[in-house]
């Protein structure tokens, strides 16, 4: 093997083996879940498995709860990112500049990354009861309710509380992500800014944003994507009721996946998950103007 | 106003939003931890709430250890987890080089098909998989998790410490390979002591995700005996009555490895992925 070849192929000993596992890890479940998608794939029957046209997803767009899902799993995304994303921001600003415990507070305000969403789903579903719970408490000796409010029982209310829950989680995250973007830009920049007069805000938004934008567009994607397809917290916290209320895509997927056994439609549902990350993802690299598509 | 008074305010304001995110995140597992420390009397006492322990009783921690094999769950979730760590840095220091270090064909298509494994929902890889464990007789066994863990974790840990591969100097590499090292001992001998903020966090990152996993493991596992510790306490919420003494008693054990070990690396984790930690 002369030099020349043996420098061409460098770079892929060193990728080759998280690619080739990637390959076959994701691609083969990518292809099998479209593939189950067109079938009537259920466990229960697994025999008599068959294409069926496009019946699963009929059955899906019909589903008269279809609707419901797509609204609450837009407003759970929607809300949890925005929040989670301008709360992280303003944790990472208040950070930047040291102060006297600044390594224990961090240990501290950061801790939720370190948590399951199992505990955090159960702490949050415990300080909700609606008989037992603080919050009722709370707000009740606050003056701001009368009587127990059934959190977790009302329609609205308990998909609230798992937006709560996530955002709580979730802070950490963008908190971590733009501390660290924000301490890697380069001091001598704001000192300059400050000879030329410039105010706090002038130089946070000519300054500070442009320079941490590639982080902001990049953990904001990710976060979506990862919000969007997860539904641990829903199915801890409430189950997706009172009966779907608090249901998204992803967890109707799953409880069409694990109480019936109906692989082919809860495939179904997958395609269109995927199909709709896809389309935000194209749209939103766009619309940010990221050249580097990809690059996360 | 003054530029001393403006400071001064500017200060003041911090504190207040600084206190408001310390409350945030201390109250409810404040509420969690003297929960697991209350009777059950006191626990579903609805005339009043109490919000501290007025009977202090470790019983709950006992009625766990007493009801549930927590021992048998947490060596699963060691081994399964300790072994998903390491296999995920072990390949994300290898992948993670590659694409930092070298500009080749195919790079720009890999790096999208790594944004793609993220937009995959996890039951579609499930699905496939459980059919496929099953055909292969793994189904309930730690192997299975195992699997399932390192991929899941393995696409954000690469990409992770690519940037951090991309903060190190190159001029650190070159001054090693005229002085006569190979590429791999570089790596090793030069480039991994600079990087160890950088492999603690991904260390951590593949740990946290695998310890606190739940969906795959009641579905790949169907045995107490294979059980990790968020599937065994999953078990404590009956149909009609959770026993939330207990469950909380068990959240708050099942938090403190990755807590603890949080509170510890924290600061590499900030550090590793700050730009410019290695100054040339």
């Amino acid at each position: 093997m002369n030099l020349k070849t043996k420098k061409k192929i460098m770079p892929y000993l060193f990728v080759l083996p998280v690619l080739i596992l990637l390959l076959i890890m994701y691609g083969y479940p990518l292809v099998k879940s479209i593939i189950m998608s067109m079938q009537d794939y259920k466990l229960t029957s697994v025999g008599d498995v068959a294409f069926n046209h496009f019946e699963n997803f009929k059955k899906m767009f019909s589903d008269t709860d279809f609707l419901l899902l797509l609204k609450n799993s837009l407003i759970y995304v929607v809300i949890s990112v925005m929040v989670q994303f301008f709360l992280g921001l303003l944790l990472a600003l208040c950070l930047k500049d040291k102060f006297r415990g600044r390594g224990i507070y961090q240990s501290i305000v950061f801790l939720p990354w370190a948590f399951s969403s199992f505990v955090v789903g159960l702490m949050f579903r415990w300080s909700f009861n609606g008989e037992y719970g603080v919050v009722n408490d709370i707000l009740m000796k606050l003056g701001i309710i009368d009587e127990n409010v059934a959190w977790l029982g009302t329609p609205g209310l308990s998909l609230a509380v798992v937006i709560i829950a996530m955002i709580w989680m979730g802070i950490p995250f963008f908190g971590i992500m733009i501390l660290a973007a924000l301490q890697s830009v380069p001091e001598d920049i704001y000192e300059a800014a400050d000879i030329d007069g410039c105010g706090m805000f002038r130089k946070f938004f000519s300054l500070t944003l442009p320079y941490i934008k590639p982080t902001i567009i990049m953990t904001v994607l990710l976060r979506t994507i990862w919000i969007f397809n997860s539904f641990d917290l829903i199915v801890i916290i409430t189950g997706g009721g009172p009966v779907n209320y608090s249901q998204t895509l992803p967890s109707y997927m799953y409880s069409k996946a694990f109480s019936s056994y109906d692989f082919g439609l809860a495939s179904a549902f997958g395609v269109l998950l995927i199909v709709i990350l896809g389309i935000y993802a194209t749209l939103f690299l766009k619309l940010s103007n990221y050249e580097k598509a990809g690059d996360f | 106003m003054g530029r001393k008074v403006k400071r001064r305010l500017i200060n003041v304001v911090r504190f207040f939003i600084l206190l408001f995110f310390l409350l945030l995140v201390v109250l409810p597992i404040y509420w969690m931890l003297v929960t697991s420390f209350k009777t059950n009397a006191e626990i579903v006492d609805a005339q009043q709430i109490t919000y501290y322990p007025h009977v202090f009783t470790t019983e709950n921690y006992q009625s766990l250890f007493n009801m549930l094999d927590y021992g048998v769950y947490l060596k699963n979730s060691i081994i399964v987890t300790l072994a998903t760590a390491v296999f995920v840095v072990i390949l994300s220091i290898f992948g993670g080089y590659g694409l930092a270090r070298y500009k080749f064909r195919g790079k720009g298509t890999m790096l999208l098909y790594f944004l793609i494994t993220q937009m995959i929902p996890s039951i579609l890889v499930i699905i496939p998989m459980y059919i496929v464990y099953s055909n292969m007789g793994i189904i309930n066994t730690r192997l299975s998790l195992f699997i399932f863990y390192a991929i899941t974790n393995l696409p954000f840990c690469v990409i992770t410490m690519r940037s951090f591969f991309e903060r190190i100097p190159y001029s650190l590499e070159e001054a090693a390979w005229v002085d006569g090292c190979g590429r791999f001992q570089t790596l090793w001998k030069i480039v991994l002591p600079v990087m160890f903020p950088g492999i603690v966090a991904v260390f951590v990152f593949a740990f946290i995700g695998a310890w606190n996993e739940l969906i795959a493991g009641t579905i790949f596992i169907n045995t107490p005996d294979m059980w990790t510790i968020p599937v065994g306490l999953k078990s404590l919420i009956g149909k009609y009555n959770v026993q939330w003494g207990a469950l909380m008693a068990g959240g708050i054990l099942a938090l403190l490895p990755t807590g603890i070990m949080f509170v510890f690396v924290q600061k590499y984790v900030v550090q590793g992925l700050t730009s410019g930690a290695v100054k040339e």
